[in-house]
């Protein structure tokens, strides 16, 4: 009756974990927000945007957000190890497709990932954002533009967003992943611990 | 090559105590590393003469690396985690053209990432041996060696010829810039 009890109690005050995935071309940025979120949400401060080295491999954040616990995976974006994605998919309640949005000429590289992505069966209903990265810059194209040329009323993702910000400045960035946290959180259940 | 490789690990100097865990399996080419580093660095570097139980140490500073070989001698495992606690990287180094070993690469290292003392290392995996012919790519090596499968550790892989010193340097800054993180 007690372990019933105290799991009962374990179970209504878990907190949620989610998985968000981040993905993307290399050089996007999605190392650099990693390291800003961790200063957003946690208060360390994360590796400096100027020592950043490529992702060859995976790094985790994990994080306390809207009363989730937060682990994001940040994968290389490089061809030769964009083989490391699929592996993820499964695992993921969330999942962050970071851009450089000042970068049109690789816009078509972007939307063709941006797609097979989009389309995988296995992230059937999981929530996904689209961050318009480096605003900043002067030649950034706007959220508006973007969603023109990847389609993007084409998606028919029960939860997508396109959030445009900045992994310099840090605009955008903690709005896009609260909503993210929030949509997951509708779909993840609370996971207990025996 | 020239002094990088000491270059590299200067961000680390301080008053902490930073360890460093090379393994690998006999052969990979884990104290030809160890060499290099020791070539590299200048009158600061200590060595440590091996300790009954087959480790090496080198101390540089306020940076410690421990070496040893993993695979056979599981007698001796047990001392082994006296080096565990505070551990902050796992180098793992691999021979990518002894496929016939990979299995048993895989099997240890994955061993070493149960250690509860070690969750909190970050891992840096040398696909050594490059230069030589059929060695299998990062990509290769990494799949055989699992990686992929790991969700709660911070890792990465780099082709390297620590024969030729190359790749060495990369993988290192790579480490460094991880384990200092945001400290200024
Ligand atoms: N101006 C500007 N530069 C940025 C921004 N975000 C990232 N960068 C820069 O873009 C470059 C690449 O950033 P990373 O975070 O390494 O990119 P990544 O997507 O992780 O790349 P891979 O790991 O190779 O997939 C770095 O030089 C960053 O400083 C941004 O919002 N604005
Ligand atoms: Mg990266």
């Amino acid at each position: 009756m007690f372990s019933l009890i105290a799991g009962l109690i374990r179970y209504l005050f878990s907190k949620t974990e989610i998985n968000v995935l981040i993905l993307g071309l290399d050089y996007a940025g999605k190392t650099t927000l990693l390291e800003q979120m961790k200063g957003i949400f946690k208060k360390v401060q994360g590796i400096p945007p100027s020592k950043i080295p490529p992702t060859v491999g995976l790094n985790v954040g994990k994080m306390d957000v809207g009363g989730c616990k937060l682990t994001f995976w940040d994968l290389g974006g490089q061809v030769r190890v964009r083989s490391l994605w699929e592996k993820y998919y499964a695992d993921a309640h969330g999942l962050i497709f970071v851009m450089d949005s000042a970068d049109v000429g690789r816009f078509e590289e972007a939307r063709m990932a941006f797609d097979t992505v989009k389309e995988q069966g296995e992230l059937h209903g999981v929530p996904l954002m689209m961050l318009a990265n480096k605003q900043d810059l002067p030649e950034a194209i706007s959220t508006a533009d973007i969603s023109v040329q990847f389609d993007m009323h084409k998606i028919t993702k029960v939860a997508f967003r396109l959030q445009p910000c900045s992994g310099l400045t840090c605009d955008g960035v903690a709005e896009g992943i609260h909503w993210i946290v929030d949509e997951a959180k509708k779909r993840a259940r609370p996971r207990v611990d025996a | 090559m020239g002094i990088v490789l000491s270059r590299v690990f200067q961000a680390l100097f301080g008053s902490k105590e930073v360890r460093i865990l090379i393994l690998g399996l006999d052969n990979a080419g884990k104290t030809t590393i160890l060499y290099r580093l020791q070539n590299e660095a200048d009158d600061n570097i200590q060595t440590i003469p091996t300790i009954g139980f087959n480790v090496e140490t080198l101390q540089y500073k306020n940076i410690k690396f421990q070496v040893w070989d993993l695979g056979g001698q599981t007698s001796i495992r047990p001392y082994w985690r006296c080096y565990y606690p505070n551990t902050d990287a796992i180098v793992f180094v691999v021979d990518s053209s002894d496929r016939e070993r990979m299995a048993i690469a895989k099997q240890e290292l994955m061993a070493m990432l149960e250690e509860e003392e070690l969750k909190d290392a970050i891992l840096l995996v040398f696909a050594n041996k490059q230069d030589q012919p059929g060695s299998l790519t990062s990509t290769e090596v990494s799949e055989a060696l699992g990686l992929p499968d790991i969700r709660n550790r911070q890792w990465s892989i780099q082709e390297a010829s620590a024969l030729k010193g190359k790749g060495l340097f990369e993988g290192f800054d790579w480490l460094v810039t991880c384990i200092k993180g945001g400290e200024a």
